[in-house]
Order: C-alpha cells, then sequence, then structure tokens
C-alpha cells in the first residue's frame, strides 16, 4: 500500500510538469498572437511609452520571446518554474495583486460550493439510484429515469440563468414579500447569487445547481450497478444465510455497487471545478472558476498557470483517494 | 471603449468664477438638493483596479476614489462646471503659472494634514515614470514631466529603462503650509478644471509609504472612509467620516457590492438587494424601462463612437475620399437596427453636452448618396481596392461595421471586407503601430470637463491617441492659442474655429454618442447623477422611517 502511494506520488511529478508547460506554452501563444495584455488595459487611450514600458517590465510580459510567434519561451517557463518552486512565487496578475493572495480569496467559496454540490450529489443521487434500483420498473423507477434524463440533457448555463431568474429572483420575492419566512430564507438561500452577509446559505442554490447534472449520472450509476448486484450470486447467498433484508440491501448490495459511484464521484471533482467557472460567473461568487475564467479572458498567464496547476494537482490527489477507497470497498483489491 | 474617464456635461457659468477665484462654498447647495440622511446605499460595482487615486483610472475604481478622497475642485452635479472643494483659490496672470491656495483644516483619516505637500507628494508619485501609475498621463501639462519619466532606449526589449533624470516635477513648488504654485510646459487655460478629476487628488504621506497597503486600505480625505479593507471581489464598504469638513455624504454607509457579470449585477437589483445600479445590461434595457419606469434615469452620453481614416495609408490622404465614404453612411439607422436606438448620432467632434458644442456643424455626417458619388468623382476614383474596415473582435462591432460596410458599398460601389478577428491588446498594438490598411473603429471618452479633451489628445501633431495620424499646423496653432487664451470664454472660440478644421477635414468620421441609463429602487428618495462624476452616491438620500 505504502509503496503504492510512493509510486503514484511519484508519478504526480511528470504529470504536473507538463501540465504546467502545456499551459505555460498556450498562454505565451496567446500574448505572442494577441498582443501584449497590458496595452489593453488602457483601451482607447494610448498610454505614454514609459508608463506602458515600465508596468510591461513590472508584470514579466517583456521578454522579447513573447514577441516572436510560436517560440516556446524555454527561458521564462525556467524562470516561473524557479519562482513558484524554489520562492513559492507564483507572480502577480494585471492589477499588480500576487496570485497566491488571489487563490487565497477565491478558495474558500469553490471549496463550499463544491462541498454543498457533492453531498447534494452523494446523497440524493445514491438514495434516488437506491430507490430506483430495487424497485426496477415501479413508478419511483419511472420518476427517477425521467427526471436524470431531463437534468443531464439541460446544459449547465441554461439551467443557472433560469434557476437564478425563477428560482432566485421571482420565487425569492414573494417569498420577503412574506413575513412569516425566515429572513435566512428569503434573504440567504432564495437570492439570485452570492451574498457576502449570507456566506453559506446564499451558496445552497448554485451548490444544487452545480451538483444537479452530476447528480443525475449519480442516480444513474446506483441505480445500474444495484440492479446488476441484487442478482449477483453473493447477495443470494446473503438472502439464503437468512440475513436481514436491512444487512442484505446495506452492506452486501450498496458497498458493493457504491465502487462505480465512488469513482465517478472523485473524477467528478474535477468536473465540478469546470461546472464552477460557469456557475460562479451566473451567481457571482467570487471563487476560483471566476477568478480563471476573467485571467483567462485578459490573458493573465501567470493566474492561468498559477491556478490550472493547483487545479491539476486537486484532481490528481481526488483520483489517488479514490484508487485507495477502492481496497476499503472491496476487500479483494489490493496494492503491492 | 474600457475606462470610461470623466463624463460630462458643462454649461457656461462657474468655470469663469472659478477662474477668478471666485470662493464659493455652501451656496451651491440648492434647498431642493437637501435629502434626508442617514441608512445604508447598497451599490452596483465592479472590480476595482485601484483604490489609489493615482492608479485608478477606470470607472469602477473612480466611483470608490470619489468617495474616499477629495479635491481641489468637485464638478456641479447640474452644470458639471467646477467649484472650489479643498482649494480656496486657484489663480493665473499667465494661464501657465498656476497659485493654488488651500482651505483650513482638512485632515486624512489618520490625523495627517490635507496641505501643499498632500498634493504635491500625490503629483510627484503619480508623475515619477518606474512608479508605473495609470493616472501618469494626466501629469504631462506640468512642468518636468519629461525629467521625471524616461524612455526605454529599446522599447519593450531587454533593457531597463534608465533611472530617470529627476524624482521630482520641478514645475510643482511650495509656498507655504496651505499655498503651492504649479508651473505647466505651456500655458493651459483649462487647469482649474482638469484638476478634478480623481488623478490629481491628495495622498497622505503614510499612504505613498506603503501605497500597496494603501491601495487595500485606503486613508482617506473625503466624506467617506473605509469600513474594514477592501474585500477583493466582494465588496467595499464606506462610512461617513467625522473628519471631513466640507458637505458632508447623505447616506451612513455604502455598500459597494461587487459584481463580475452585470446580468448577475442586474438579477440582484431585481431581488431588492441594489438600490443603484450605474449600468444595466443592454439586453434587458427595454424590460427595465417598462418595469421601473420612472426609476430609469436615462440621459444623453458623451463618449464617441468614431471610425479612424488611417491616414498613412495613400488611399485614404485625399479629403474628398474621407468626406465621399462619411457622406455615404446613414447613422440613425445603424443605431436604430443594431442599438435599438440607443445612441445619438454625432454631428459635430465635441460631445453635445459640453460647454462650447455646436450641433449639426458637420455637413459630411449626414447621408448624400449624390454628393458623397460627385465627391468620389471629383477626387478621381477610389483606387484603393477592396475596403477593409477593422474592429476588434468579441466587443459584438462587427454587427454595425457591416452595416456600415453595406452603406459604403451601396452608396459608392466599393466593395469590402471586414477584419474583426484581432484581440484587443493587438488591436490597440495595430493602431500604435499605424499597421490598419482601411478605416478602423475606435472610441473616446472625455478626462475632463473642457472641450479641449476632444480636440488635442486625438487630432493635434503627434499626440498619444492621434490614431489616424492627422497633422495640421493650423490646427495645432488653434489649439495653442486656445491653450493660453485668458479664460475658458475666451478659450472657446478658437477650439471651435479647430473642430471646424476636422468637420471639414474628417481624419475620424465621428459615428455616434452614447447613452448612459441607471435604475435606483424605492428605498431612494432622491437620486442624484453628476454630469461628470456620473452616479453621485454621497449625495443620493435614502428614504427614512
Amino acid at each position: 500500500m505504502g509503496r503504492y502511494v510512493v509510486r503514484r506520488l511519484l508519478q504526480f511529478i511528470p504529470t504536473v510538469l507538463g501540465t504546467m508547460f502545456l499551459l505555460h506554452y498556450l498562454t505565451s501563444l496567446a500574448v505572442q498572437f494577441s498582443g501584449n495584455p497590458v496595452r489593453a488595459l488602457f483601451g482607447d487611450r494610448t498610454p505614454p511609452e514609459s508608463v506602458l514600458n515600465a508596468l510591461t517590465q513590472r508584470l514579466g510580459y517583456d521578454d522579447p520571446c513573447l514577441d516572436q510567434r510560436g517560440n516556446p519561451c524555454f527561458g521564462l517557463f525556467l524562470n516561473r518554474m524557479e519562482g513558484i518552486f524554489l520562492n513559492f512565487d507564483f507572480g502577480v496578475n494585471l492589477r499588480q495583486r500576487e496570485v497566491t493572495d488571489l487563490v487565497a480569496d477565491a478558495v474558500p467559496f469553490t471549496l463550499k460550493l463544491v462541498v454543498i454540490a457533492i453531498v447534494f450529489e452523494a446523497v440524493v443521487g445514491i438514495a434516488a439510484g437506491v430507490l430506483a434500483g430495487l424497485r426496477g420498473g415501479s413508478f419511483a423507477d419511472y420518476l427517477v429515469k425521467i427526471s436524470t434524463v431531463f437534468l443531464i440533457s439541460v446544459p449547465i448555463f441554461v439551467l443557472g440563468v433560469l434557476v437564478r431568474q425563477y428560482v432566485g429572483v421571482q420565487f425569492g420575492n414573494t417569498l420577503r414579500e412574506q413575513s412569516w419566512v425566515p429572513e435566512v430564507i428569503a434573504d440567504g438561500v432564495f437570492s439570485p447569487g452570492f451574498k457576502p452577509d449570507y456566506p453559506w446559505a446564499s451558496l445552497v442554490i448554485p451548490g444544487l445547481v452545480l451538483g444537479a447534472i452530476s447528480l443525475a449520472t449519480t442516480a444513474r450509476l446506483t441505480r445500474t450497478s444495484i440492479m446488476e448486484n441484487i442478482r449477483a450470486d453473493f447477495v443470494r447467498t446473503a438472502k439464503a444465510k437468512g440475513l436481514a433484508n436491512k444487512r442484505v440491501i446495506g452492506v452486501h448490495t450498496l458497498r458493493n455497487s457504491l465502487i462505480p459511484v465512488i469513482t465517478y464521484l472523485g473524477v467528478d471533482i474535477g468536473g465540478l471545478l469546470g461546472g464552477a467557472v460557469v456557475t460562479e460567473t451566473i451567481f457571482n461568487i467570487p471563487g476560483i472558476g471566476r477568478l480563471v475564467t476573467q485571467a483567462a479572458r485578459t490573458g493573465e498567464s501567470s493566474v492561468v498557470v498559477g491556478v490550472v496547476t493547483m487545479l491539476a494537482l486537486v484532481f490528481l490527489i481526488a483520483n489517488l483517494l479514490v484508487d485507495i477507497l477502492y481496497a476499503v470497498l472491496d476487500p479483494r483489491i489490493r496494492y503491492e | 471603449m474600457r475606462g470610461k474617464f470623466l463624463k460630462v456635461a458643462v454649461a457656461a457659468t462657474a468655470t469663469a468664477m472659478l477662474a477668478t477665484a471666485c470662493s464659493g462654498g455652501g451656496d451651491s447647495e440648492s434647498s431642493e438638493s437637501t435629502g434626508k440622511s442617514g441608512g445604508e446605499l447598497r451599490v452596483y460595482a465592479s472590480e476595482p483596479a485601484f483604490l489609489l487615486p493615482s492608479a485608478g483610472d477606470d470607472e469602477p475604481s473612480l466611483y470608490v476614489i470619489r468617495q474616499l478622497y477629495r479635491g481641489l475642485v468637485k464638478y456641479n452635479a447640474e452644470t458639471g462646471a467646477p467649484e472650489n472643494d479643498i482649494a480656496e483659490s486657484i489663480d493665473s496672470q499667465d494661464q501657465k503659472t498656476w497659485t493654488i491656495k488651500l482651505k483650513d483644516g482638512y485632515t486624512f483619516d489618520n490625523g495627517e494634514k490635507v496641505n501643499a505637500d498632500s498634493f504635491i507628494r500625490s503629483w510627484n508619485f503619480a508623475a515619477y515614470g518606474p512608479n508605473a501609475q495609470n493616472n501618469a498621463y494626466f501629469m504631462k501639462r506640468i512642468a518636468g514631466i519629461k525629467e521625471v519619466s524616461s524612455e526605454d532606449p529599446d522599447g519593450e526589449g531587454p533593457q531597463k529603462a534608465p533611472e530617470p533624470k529627476a524624482k521630482e516635477l520641478s514645475g510643482l513648488k511650495k509656498v507655504d503650509d496651505l499655498t503651492f504654485t504649479v508651473e505647466l510646459s505651456e500655458p493651459f487655460s483649462g487647469f482649474p478644471t482638469i484638476i478634478g478629476y480623481p488623478g490629481f487628488f491628495p495622498m497622505a504621506e503614510a499612504c505613498i509609504a506603503d501605497h500597496e497597503k494603501c491601495n487595500e486600505t485606503p486613508i482617506g480625505n473625503g466624506p467617506y472612509k473605509i469600513e474594514g479593507s477592501w474585500q477583493h471581489n466582494v465588496g467595499i464598504t464606506v462610512v461617513r467620516s467625522d473628519s471631513w469638513k466640507g458637505e458632508p455624504g447623505k447616506p451612513d454607509k455604502i455598500n459597494y457590492r461587487i459584481f463580475a457579470d452585470v446580468d448577475s449585477g442586474y438579477a440582484a437589483f431585481q431581488a431588492g438587494e441594489l438600490d443603484v445600479m450605474y449600468t444595466l445590461p443592454p439586453a434587458r434595457f427595454k424590460e427595465a424601462k417598462q418595469t421601473y419606469g420612472d426609476r430609469l434615469y436615462e440621459q444623453p452620453g458623451d463618449s464617441l463612437t468614431y471610425v479612424g481614416m488611417p491616414l498613412y495609408v495613400d488611399a485614404f490622404k485625399e479629403k474628398k475620399i474621407r468626406q465621399a465614404i462619411s457622406l455615404s453612411i446613414d447613422r440613425q439607422s445603424i443605431i436604430d437596427a443594431v442599438f435599438d436606438g440607443r445612441f445619438t448620432p454625432a454631428t459635430g467632434y465635441v460631445a453635445p453636452s459640453f460647454q462650447g458644442a455646436r450641433e449639426n456643424i458637420c455637413q459630411y455626417c449626414k447621408k448624400d448618396v449624390e454628393k458623397a458619388k460627385q465627391l468620389l468623382q471629383e477626387a478621381g476614383g477610389w483606387k484603393g481596392g477592396k475596403l477593409t474596415l477593422w474592429a476588434n473582435a468579441g466587443a459584438g462591432h462587427d454587427a454595425w461595421l457591416q452595416a456600415v460596410g453595406d452603406q459604403i458599398k451601396a452608396a459608392l460601389g466599393i466593395d469590402y471586407e471586414l477584419k474583426v478577428n484581432l484581440q484587443f491588446a493587438e488591436y490597440l498594438e495595430t493602431a500604435d503601430n499605424r499597421k490598419f490598411t482601411g478605416p478602423f473603429r475606435l472610441g473616446w471618452g472625455p478626462d475632463y470637463p473642457f472641450l479641449e479633451t476632444y480636440l488635442s489628445p486625438l487630432y493635434s501633431t503627434g499626440a498619444d491617441s492621434n490614431n489616424s495620424t492627422f497633422s495640421n499646423p493650423e490646427f495645432d496653432a488653434l489649439l495653442a492659442q486656445g491653450d493660453a487664451a485668458d479664460s475658458v470664454e475666451a478659450a472657446i472660440p478658437f477650439y471651435q474655429k479647430a473642430e471646424d478644421i476636422l468637420v471639414e477635414e474628417l481624419p475620424v468620421i465621428p459615428m455616434w454618442w452614447g447613452k448612459v441609463g441607471a435604475v435606483y429602487s424605492e428605498n431612494v428618495d432622491k437620486f442624484v447623477w453628476n454630469s461628470v462624476a456620473d452616479a453621485d452616491y454621497g449625495q443620493t438620500s435614502l428614504k427614512q422611517n
């Protein structure tokens, strides 16, 4: 087990370095092809040469390789690696704020959002899947099947905007007119976006939106898996031994059925972070997703490289945890 | 257009009063403007770039800076004319050397006095090249600016720019604690008008000493002071400052809620979470007008959208060609079709709301196909091949530019193509490097409430933002005469004559002026829109229960 983890951790190094180089190359290409992002800060007003040059230099866009299209800028990459790994310096954004500060500001919001989404999709998704799986062909089964198809087929940006308008604004406004509704519900939960006054409550609905699409997949996976296992030999044996139904379902069926679901949930952390890019913009949540979208739009290489590298690490670690969890769920799986 | 700087409308009176040092005071406060004080005003904001007066030059920054800091003059809400704020008097005999006296008793939030040093210090800090402050641009008229900024010998190249020769502007001199003089490189009659721009606001010594900290937790000198510090991307809260001696702000508290996206801001407004929204998502405008009726504030704006002519390309050198192109465009029909009628066609080069602006002076700015054809013929026909129309990508300019191309093609038979694939940064670099091969779209917003802001930065020889490379000695001479005139009134005729040259030469084709729209909630008792500084949160009052 220990050796397995070490081997996996060693594999992180080339993966992370590769990701970083790719990002570095892409953002350098972006600067080479779409111009010095510092210039765009000034818009239609042409800045004095000296100010433009001073800023360009301070922000690290003055390397001549950034003028040569296609040049991978190895020198710049080495400098960046040196900054990140030796000095923990991820550079600054166009407004001269440290990338580490930006991330430190943004992470808590995204974390809360993703936790809400994961809990929602795990609890509701697995429950719905179990319900549907145990009684195939029943009303509950059809309800789960239809509603999940519906959820999967709506893109998250459409769902987000609709929920913001109809749940956050219109239904919320109706609630706010009622005096008996507690403020935390009316103003906090049913708000069209994140509110600093209600740091958890106002994230509930965005979290549900974010989790909704994965929830459908979770429910579907659980349902299929349960249906398969319920007919498996070991379940029949367990029943034949005269075990209580609760134990047969809870321990023998569900535990084995959850393996693909857990895998999916682990991989889905990456997907949720991707979805957060959209959700955070729609619901005005100052998290990582919004940070990265804006940085990509304005060509802030240091922010993109820094943040996406951290996201890649999160993704890798989540996958590692999932693989280790397998052993817990299925004693037959051993890592040597 | 990214940062809209000052937005302005100007009336005639007070500028003259100011130049002759009439120390106005409380008399500008009319009886109607006394809304009730108190309450917390919640306003829409986007993330500011900086909260330092020397660096903040974009709309979201200026909205906060204007409440935290105050400068020598402020602009009248209705007329836009400058009135003394911290300045006691601003005088000059020759429009070149200005003597500024300050009122006594003003302090920063940390107790430091607002005196001559505060201004000199702040302006020097902004101007010094290596500080890379965005508002260095505004110091360019002060004597000694060349010595404090240095040119990089190889542009963006590997060599570092040498240290500037001087650390301080030679044109700023302290006379006594409350008096200082400003010497300009050239006379400029508009000087008392431009110093109301936040780039000229004072900064405390502690602020210069650690400007990064001051950017997060500003040490202001205005009617409001920051509560806590700047919560990036979330919000900024300011509370009424007890140390402020001037006209106090109306709300007890102003809460700037930061949105990354105007649509999510509008949703928050609809849900009753905001009291003022100074802008609206364009697509929601009609709906908002129906829903909010008289709580939607609309007025003509002053940002110009124009189509520049690359005078460095042979085909555009002949002015009759430029006139013919301009005559073949029907501005109103494009505005109606593409923008729901939300702009005003431009008939001159100075925004109609400005003092000294004249309407319908551009005889080539309306559609007249016959005349266009005739002018084209006189010029010897079109020899430039396919006309290339330039705009930056992703900002929705292609729709209207295509309409422009279609109209030119219909009127003059010149085939066209659109070149709209450059990102903004590269597009601007193309402009700076004079690489456009055909007409290009750009915009302009005024920096201060003085019509010169529409003329000299854009069309005088060698000016920074002169992207068409227009150069006309007569035009330059008229601007210089206007700058040196005794007063704003005396200056205006010279600027108008200069504008007359533009409407004949058409270095750029004026297209239209923007319109501004804001909404406010039922909690607002009196909404105040300043014709220069836009929504004035400090003077907007809330209904008190």
